[in-house]
Order: C-alpha cells, then sequence, then structure tokens
C-alpha cells in the first residue's frame, strides 16, 4: 500500500491500485475525491480558497490552490487518465468553520458553494459529502476499490 | 492541591530556555535595535549559526555560490530574513516537543506556529504595522502553554469536550472551566518566567481574548486572527480543532476585507512550504566561518 499525501493546493491523480490518497487537517479546505470504477482511475485535490480571482499568477502556478480552477484541473487530469467523466463517483469532505462564524471570512461555505456550482456545470453530483461543522477532517481515497473514508476527532472514522 | 494549582507549579519548573535564546527574543521587542546586534548574538551560538547558514543555503533561495557567514547572509538575503531565520530555528531546536493531550505532534506544533507567524508577518506588511519582530516572534510562541497543559489535557480531555460541545464555549474556555486555567494564560506565565518581553507575554495570555485585556495593541489583534484563520484552514490542528473563536472587532480595528485574507492566505501557504524544506536536513558548508 502506497500512501499519497495530498497537501494543501495539490491535486494528485492515480492508476495505480496499490496507492491510498490521503489528504489530512482539512479545515476551511474542501477535499474531493474523484473515481472511474471501471477505468479504476482516481484523484484528489485539497484546495484552500473558492476563486482564483484574487491571485491569477498564484493560480497558473498552482491551479489547486483555489477551487474555480484546481476542480476543472482534476476533472481534466483524471480523464486525460482513461476516466469517463459520466462513470465519476464524486465525494466531499472539509468546508470546517470557526465557531459562531458570522464574520468577514465564511471561507468554508464558499469554498463549498464554488464545487457545487462547477460539479453543476459538468453535470456531476456530489454521491457523498461530510461538510460544514467546527470539525478537523481526514479524507482518504483507496484505488483499489474506489472506498472513500472520513476520520474526525470525535465522529471516529466513516465511510462515505 | 486543585488543578490550577498543580498547573502553575509544573509551569514554574517547566525548562528555562538558553540564555542566548532570551537575548534574541528580547531583543525582538526592540524596535529600536539595531538588527545587526542580532548576528552578534546569533554568532555565540554555533547550532543556531549553523541553522542560519543551512537555510541561507537551502534550495528555495537557490544561491549558485553558498553563504558562508551571517555577514554574508544578512548581506544577500536582508538582515530581516536572518532575524526571522534565526527565532524560527531558536524555536524550532527548543521547543518542538508534542502537546499529546491536543493530539498534536511535535511537528504539527510547530506547523502550526510557524504558520501563524508568516500570517502574523504578512498582515504587518499588508497593514504597514509596527514592531513586526515582537508580532513575529510572539506569534511562533503563542501556544507554548499546550506543551505544559498536554498532560491536563489529557486526563480531562472527555470532560472538557463534553463542556465545548454542550455548553457552546471555545476549547481554551472550556479548559478554563474544567482545569481553572486555559493555555494561553498557561503561555503567558511560562513567558514571564523566561523574561520575555511584556507585549510579547500579552501576544500570549490574549491570543484568543483581544477583548480582555486593558490595553489592546495591534499586535494582539494580529496574532489573534492570524492565529484563528490557521486554524480555520487547519494549518498544524490537534483535536481541539475549529473550536475557537475568531473576535470581530479585531478584524474591524484592523479593517481586514476578505479579500486581503485571501491574498494573505495564498502567500502564506508557498512560503510555509518554502520554510518547511528550510528546516528540513540539508548539508551545511564545510567552511563555516562565524
Amino acid at each position: 500500500m502506497a500512501l499519497k499525501i495530498v497537501g494543501i493546493s495539490e491535486i494528485y491523480v492515480s492508476k495505480n491500485p496499490t496507492d491510498e490518497l490521503v489528504a489530512h487537517s482539512l479545515g476551511s479546505c474542501i477535499g474531493l475525491t474523484v473515481y472511474d470504477p471501471v477505468a479504476k482511475v482516481g484523484g484528489m485535490i485539497q484546495y484552500m480558497l473558492p476563486l482564483s480571482k484574487i491571485a491569477p499568477a498564484k493560480a497558473k502556478d498552482k491551479p489547486g490552490m483555489f477551487g474555480d480552477t484546481g476542480v476543472p484541473e482534476l476533472l481534466r487530469k483524471v480523464c486525460d487518465m482513461g476516466a469517463s467523466k459520466e462513470r465519476l463517483i464524486v465525494k466531499a469532505a472539509g468546508g470546517s468553520e470557526l465557531l459562531d462564524q458570522n464574520n468577514l471570512f465564511k471561507i468554508g461555505e464558499r469554498n463549498y458553494l464554488v464545487l457545487r456550482k462547477i460539479l453543476g456545470i459538468n453535470n456531476i453530483l456530489i454521491k457523498a459529502e461530510d461538510i460544514g461543522g467546527n470539525l478537523s477532517r481526514t479524507l482518504k481515497l483507496e484505488l483499489s476499490t474506489g472506498r472513500v473514508t472520513v476520520k474526525s476527532a470525535f465522529g471516529g472514522v466513516i465511510e462515505l | 492541591m486543585n488543578i490550577r494549582e498543580s498547573v502553575v507549579s509544573k509551569v514554574t519548573s517547566f525548562p528555562t530556555l538558553p540564555y542566548m535564546a532570551q537575548r534574541l527574543l528580547s531583543l525582538t521587542n526592540d524596535p529600536e535595535a539595531d538588527l545587526s546586534e542580532i548576528g552578534k548574538i546569533v554568532q555565540y551560538d554555533p547550532a543556531l549559526t549553523a541553522n542560519v547558514l543551512k537555510a541561507a543555503n537551502s534550495a528555495f533561495l537557490g544561491f549558485s555560490k553558498p553563504v558562508e557567514s551571517l555577514t554574508e547572509a544578512s548581506f544577500r538575503i536582508g538582515t530581516n530574513w536572518v532575524f526571522q531565520i534565526a527565532v524560527s530555528s531558536l524555536i524550532y531546536s527548543n521547543l518542538r516537543v508534542p502537546a499529546e493531550g491536543y493530539e498534536l505532534s511535535g511537528e504539527d506544533l510547530w506547523r502550526h506556529s510557524l504558520a501563524v507567524a508568516l500570517m502574523a508577518e504578512n498582515l504587518c506588511s499588508l497593514l504597514k504595522a509596527e514592531n513586526a519582530g515582537a508580532v513575529f516572534t510572539g506569534a511562533l510562541v503563542h501556544d507554548i502553554g499546550k506543551i505544559a497543559l498536554s498532560e491536563f489535557v489529557a486526563e480531562e480531555y472527555e470532560t472538557i469536550q463534553k463542556v465545548v460541545t454542550k455548553n457552546n464555549f471555545s476549547f481554551e474556555e472550556a479548559e478554563e472551566k474544567i482545569l481553572g486555567v486555559g493555555h494561553a494564560e498557561v503561555g503567558a506565565i511560562i513567558a514571564e518566567n523566561w523574561r520575555f518581553p511584556k507585549p510579547i507575554v500579552d501576544i500570549i495570555r490574549w491570543h484568543h481574548h483581544p477583548e480582555g485585556t486593558e490595553e489592546p495593541t495591534v499586535g494582539i489583534d494580529i496574532v489573534h486572527v492570524a492565529d484563528s484563520l490557521c486554524l480555520m484552514q487547519g494549518l498544524g490542528i490537534g483535536r481541539d480543532g475549529l473550536q475557537y473563536r475568531c473576535n470581530n472587532d479585531s478584524i474591524l480595528r484592523l479593517k481586514l476585507s476578505n479579500d486581503l485574507i485571501e491574498v494573505a492566505f495564498s502567500q502564506v501557504v508557498s512560503s510555509l512550504s518554502n520554510f518547511e524544506d528550510m528546516f528540513t536536513d540539508k548539508p551545511v558548508p564545510n567552511k563555516v566561518r562565524m
């Protein structure tokens, strides 16, 4: 089993059945997994901010930093590796916020809204998700089976 | 002895920082201090000098000819950089210990502290705030209380977490209720024992509750917001997770906009990975002059 850590702003795609992709400590970041069960190709992104317009140069260099550049890039990469967009099973976790967060930076919520919008444009539905709250989560995708799990401090491990 | 008394007695026996470290950290609070003074202190500590040179020669800065002395490092990368590397290296060597009660490894705690320091520095520069040296250092040590409080949190974790969930307390408020003292106050007591300058002690003490101080400063507001942002983003966090609050008045006082915060985020994540690379093992140039 080879553990591939997908850090903040990173995108990783694979068709190696021994790979497990992991995004640790998701707070307001969104971790997204995509998996084609026929081609057995999968990928993961951990993006931190919703829109790339605040730093276009950074987005060019690291598209995985933003939802609006990273999610399309992830879809492109898995399709280039042989996945079919129609068959993709998409699952998401993260988008947490601090307690009583009603001030300026609703980044978690906005990260999630951007995800819904981009997947909507691509006619893709989210199959399962674990979003919001004040939790820190670890998201894992097993390439051999497409199994996706989320581990959190007081929720234990759940399968999405 | 009640829990608060046990905690405080443990804190007074908390290991002291080396004398050089105390001198260097004290200097960070003096905006009048000639920054080259820092070099004079660093040069008497071979391990610190080696770390600064190692960092200055890291792949990230990409010099073709190795930097071999502190003077050269100051000249090439700027004294401010040398200062930041020296202080970070000092904290890295002395305070990279786990806080198991929070399920934080030494690396996690270090990563969180560094992220908050870089975020605070970024906000200082965007807001043109004064005394950025003390803010950077205060941010780097804001969670030292977690190291000392860790074993008590481990024992009472279930009860603390229950109070958070039931009463909508922040994790720190629940620590205070159950243990009689929270990690911010514990950190401030340690920093006072180490004779840290008052602005740094105040940053540590009020980093979760800037409304508590009678003397609000930009530094306290900046570190509070920087910490909130890094917790929210999940940068080096433990099982206390995102169960903290960000004070809206701090955001208003700093006049922070959404865009400004997001720009700061995008910059901090890049510099965080560069800084982390600097502290991983890289060869030190053979001819080290001090």
